[in-house]
C-alpha cells in the first residue's frame, strides 16, 4: 500500500512524475472527467455511473488519437472486453476505501505501459493547464486517499521546476496571479503553485521551515566504560585445559601413581574443574579408595559411571555431591558391593527407600558419614542399625533435619555391639532432649572416642553429669559448641569428676556462660594431652584462667580464644614464652595456630614467634 | 675493608634469584619473575626471615624440565601481566609449548606454587 510509504524501485520517469505531483490516478480521473463531459456532450445515453470504467480508455483513445492509430485500435478491443471488470473503478475512485481493488486497478492501468507512458507524458502537459482551469473539485473531495506528507520538493523546489523567485505565476487554486517568492508552495494535488492565501488556506504554513533533516542520533558517543577484569590464566588452569584436551589419549599424559592421582584430583577440585571427562583419569578397576573433594560438576550419569568403573571400592568419599540422585545412588548400591566406608557431603536427593536398600545390601558397612540430608529419617536409621549395626564404627549424621529423640532411641540399639567409636550428631534442625541423649550415652558411650553433639541447644549440665560423666570413659575428642544451657559451675564440676583420661581435642566454643571456673578445671583434666582447644566466645573468662593455659599447654597445637575479652599481649606472651613467675609454666612450645579474632586488647605489638600463625590481630590502635 | 656488602638490602624487582631443581639444575631469574608464584613470593619475603629470603635461593622439589617450564610461565606472566588491555596475551601459543607428557606433573607443581 502506498500509505505504508514503502515503494519498490521506480524508473526515472516515474520519479520525475511523482516529483511534479502527477499520479497515474489523477491522470485517469482527469481523463475520465474529460471523457464524461464528452460523453454527455455526445449524448451517448450511457449511464453516468457506468461510464468511468470505459471512459479512461476512451480518454486514452482520445489522446492516442493524436499520436497514432495502431495502439488505440488494438487496445480498444482489449479494453472493451475488460470493460465489465471496471465497474468497481468508479466506486473505488469515489469512495476510496476499497484498496485491493484499487491496486488492481492501478496495475491494470499500467499494463499497456508504453502507450500509457506516452499518454502520461502528453497528459502531463495538458493536466497542468486543466488543473489551472480549475476542474478538479472532485479531486479535492478525494483527498483522503492521497498521500499527504509534503515531499521535499514542495519546499526546496529542486525536484519540480519552480519558477524563479520574483516571476509571476497563476495560482493553481484561485487562478489569481501572484509573485513567486521563496515561500511559494507547490499545489498539493497536481501541478502548479499556490498563492500565499491559498497556501495558508490549505492548512500548511508557508513560513514553516522545512523540518531539518532529522539528525541521526549520535550512536553512543559517550565512552562506555566497561570493566573487563583481566584475569591472567593460571598455569594450573592451562594444565587442566591441556589435560582436558588429551584426556582421551591417556598415554600422552604419562603414568600416574596412586599418590599422584590423589594429588591431581585435589588440584582439579581446588580449581573446581573436576568434570566427568577428568574424573575418568582416576578410575580403575583395581581402585579400592576414591576421594573427590568437589563433585559439583559430576552429573548423575557420571556418578553412575564412577561406580561402574571402580567396582572394587571399599572407601568412597564425595564432597558436594548434590547431584547424586536416586538412580546414581542405586548404582552405588548395586555396583559397589565391597563398600565399607562411605562419606558424603550433601546427598540431598537420595530418598529414604534408596538409603534403606543401600544398608540392606551392605551389611559390612563400617563408616557411614553424611552431612546435610533433609530426607534421612527414622526408617533409614532403623535400617542402618538392623543391617549394619554389627560392623558400624563411625557414624556421622550431621545437619540431618529429621533427627529427633526417636532416632536416638533407635541408635541406642547399637549398644548391643559396642562397636561405635565415632559419633557426630551435630547441628540438627531441632535439638534432642537430655533424657534421650543420656540414654544413648548409656547404651553406646563406653567405647566412644570421638563425640560431637554441637548445637543440641536443649542439653544441660545434667547431660554432662549423667550422660558423659557416668557413661563415657574413653573419649579423645569432644565437641559441644552452641549449647547455651551449660553453666560455668556445671562444666567445672564435670571436668573435676570425670574419669575419662585427658582429651586431645576440646571444642566448647560459643558457650557464653563458661568462664573462669570451667577453664582451669578443663585444663587440669585434659591440659597435659590437649592439642586442640577452642574456647571461642567465653567472654567472661578471666586473665588468670587464660594464663593457666601456659601452665598446661605443652602439647597444644591449635588454640582459638576469639572473643575472650581478657586476652591481651601479655597473655599471648605467656603462652608463647612461658611465665617466669611460675615455675613449670613453660607455655605452649608446639603452638602453630592461634586465633584471636575479636580480642580487643590485643595490639599490633602482639608477640610473634617463628612457626606460629596468629590470626585476627587488629593493628589499629586508639590513641587517647 | 672499605665497602661492606650489605646482604639485607631492600629487595628490588631487578634482583637476581636462584631457583634450583632437585636434579641439580639452577636457574637465575629476576625477583619480579619469581614473584609470579605466590609460594615463592612468600619464601622470598624478607620479613619472614626464611633461609630462602636471606640467601635468595629457592628450591622447587621438581625435575629440571618442570622447573624450567614453571619459570617459563613465570617469565611469561611477569612480562604480560603489566601490558595494556589492548594487547593480546598469547596464551594459546604458550599452551602449545607445554608438552602433554609433563602436564600432570606440571599441574601439581603449579598448584603448589600457587600460580
Amino acid at each position: 500500500m502506498r500509505r505504508n510509504n514503502v515503494r519498490g524501485p521506480t524508473s526515472a520517469l516515474t520519479e520525475y512524475l511523482k516529483a511534479s505531483g502527477i499520479r497515474a490516478r489523477h491522470i485517469n480521473r482527469r481523463g475520465s472527467n474529460l471523457n464524461r463531459g464528452q460523453n454527455e456532450q455526445n449524448g451517448d445515453g450511457d449511464a453516468p455511473d457506468a461510464g468511468p470504467s470505459n471512459s479512461r480508455e476512451a480518454g486514452d483513445e482520445a489522446e492516442d488519437g493524436e499520436a497514432g492509430e495502431e495502439p488505440s485500435a488494438t487496445r480498444t478491443n482489449a479494453t472493451r472486453r475488460r470493460a465489465s471488470g471496471y465497474n468497481s473503478d468508479e466506486l473505488d475512485a469515489s469512495e476510496g476505501d476499497e484498496e485491493p481493488e484499487k491496486t488492481g486497478n492501478k496495475r491494470k492501468g499500467s499494463k499497456p505501459a508504453v502507450a500509457q507512458q506516452k499518454a502520461k507524458e502528453k497528459e502531463k502537459a495538458k493536466a497542468k493547464k486543466k488543473v489551472k482551469k480549475g476542474d478538479d473539485e472532485d479531486e479535492d473531495g478525494e483527498e483522503e486517499d492521497v498521500y499527504h506528507a509534503l515531499s521535499k520538493s514542495l519546499w526546496s523546489g529542486s525536484g519540480s521546476s519552480k519558477p524563479p523567485v520574483g516571476s509571476f505565476e497563476n495560482c493553481a487554486k484561485c487562478e489569481k496571479q501572484f509573485t513567486v517568492t521563496k515561500y511559494t508552495m507547490v499545489a498539493n494535488p497536481g501541478p502548479g503553485f499556490l498563492c500565499h492565501p491559498c497556501a495558508k488556506a490549505s492548512g500548511t504554513d508557508p513560513f514553516k521551515k522545512p523540518a531539518a533533516p532529522r539528525k541521526k542520533r549520535p550512536t553512543e558517543k559517550r565512552a562506555v566504560v566497561s570493566f573487563e577484569e583481566r584475569k591472567f590464566p593460571t598455569l594450573a588452569s592451562m594444565c587442566i585445559d591441556l589435560i582436558t584436551k588429551h584426556i582421551d589419549d591417556v598415554e600422552a599424559l604419562g603414568d600416574i601413581g596412586t599418590l599422584n592421582a590423589q594429588a591431581i584430583s585435589k588440584a582439579l577440585s581446588r580449581n573446581r574443574k573436576l568434570t566427568s571427562e577428568h574424573a575418568t583419569l582416576f578410575y580403575h578397576v583395581s581402585n579400592t579408595s576414591l576421594t573427590f573433594h568437589d563433585t559439583t560438576d559430576l552429573a548423575p550419569a557420571a556418578l553412575s559411571t564412577l561406580a561402574r568403573l571402580n567396582p572394587n571400592l571399599t572407601h568412597l568419599h564425595l564432597d558436594y555431591c548434590g547431584q547424586l540422585n536416586n538412580a546414581a545412588f542405586d548404582t552405588f548400591t548395586d555396583s559397589l558391593p565391597h563398600l565399607t566406608h562411605l562419606i558424603l557431603l550433601g546427598p540431598f536427593l537420595v530418598h529414604t527407600e534408596n538409603w534403606q536398600r543401600f544398608f540392606s545390601t551392605h551389611p559390612s558397612l563400617e563408616c557411614f558419614q553424611i552431612t546435610q540430608s533433609p530426607r534421612f529419617d527414622l526408617a533409614c536409621i532403623k535400617a542402618l542399625v538392623r543391617h549394619c549395626g554389627a560392623s558400624l564404627t563411625e557414624l556421622r549424621l550431621k545437619q540431618v533435619g529429621k533427627l529427633d529423640d526417636a532416632c536416638l532411641n533407635e541408635l541406642a540399639k547399637l549398644g548391643e555391639w559396642q562397636k561405635l567409636r565415632m559419633l557426630d550428631l551435630s547441628e540438627p534442625s531441632a535439638s534432642c532432649s537430655d533424657e534421650a541423649m543420656i540414654e544413648l550415652m548409656g547404651a553406646i558411650g563406653r567405647e566412644l572416642r570421638v563425640l560431637n553433639l554441637s548445637k543440641h541447644n536443649l542439653l544441660t549440665d545434667t547431660f554432662l553429669e549423667d550422660g558423659l560423666g557416668r557413661h563415657v570413659s574413653q573419649l579423645e575428642r569432644l565437641s559441644l559448641n552452641h549449647i547455651p544451657e551449660l553453666t560455668d559451675d556445671g562444666v567445672e564440676s564435670f571436668f573435676t569428676d570425670w574419669a575419662n583420661p585427658p582429651l586431645v581435642e576440646i571444642d566448647l566454643s560459643r558457650n557464653h556462660e563458661l568462664g573462669s571456673k570451667a577453664l582451669p578445671s578443663l585444663l587440669k583434666h585434659s591440659g597435659k594431652m590437649l592439642e586442640i582447644l577452642n574456647i571461642n566466645s567465653w567472654k567472661e573468662v578471666s586473665e588468670d584462667a587464660l594464663n593457666e593455659i601456659a601452665a598446661y599447654g605443652r602439647e597444644l597445637r591449635k588454640l582459638d580464644v576469639g572473643w575472650c575479652r581478657q586476652v591481651d599481649n601479655f597473655v599471648v606472651k605467656a603462652w608463647l614464652d612461658g611465665n617466669p613467675d611460675h615455675e613449670g609454666w613453660t607455655g605452649c612450645p608446639k603452638l602453630t595456630e592461634l586465633k584471636i579474632w575479636g580480642c580487643n586488647r590485643i595490639t599490633a605489638a602482639c608477640p610473634r614467634k617463628k612457626g606460629l600463625s596468629i590470626y585476627g590481630v587488629e593493628s589499629q590502635e586508639v590513641i587517647i | 675493608m672499605t665497602e661492606d656488602i650489605d646482604m639485607q638490602t631492600e629487595p628490588k624487582d631487578t634482583d637476581w634469584v636462584c631457583v634450583n631443581s632437585t636434579d641439580g639444575f639452577s636457574f637465575l631469574v629476576r625477583r619480579k619473575v619469581a614473584y609470579a608464584s605466590g609460594t615463592m613470593r612468600n619464601m622470598l619475603d624478607t620479613e619472614s626471615n626464611y633461609a630462602e629470603a636471606s640467601t635468595r635461593t629457592c628450591t622447587i622439589y621438581q625435575r629440571g624440565i618442570i622447573v624450567e617450564k614453571l619459570l617459563e610461565y613465570m617469565a611469561f606472566r611477569a612480562h604480560y601481566e603489566s601490558v595494556g588491555p589492548k594487547e593480546e596475551i598469547p596464551v594459546h601459543e604458550f599452551m602449545e609449548r607445554i608438552p602433554p607428557e609433563i602436564v600432570l606433573e606440571l599441574l601439581l607443581a603449579a598448584d603448589y606454587q600457587e600460580m
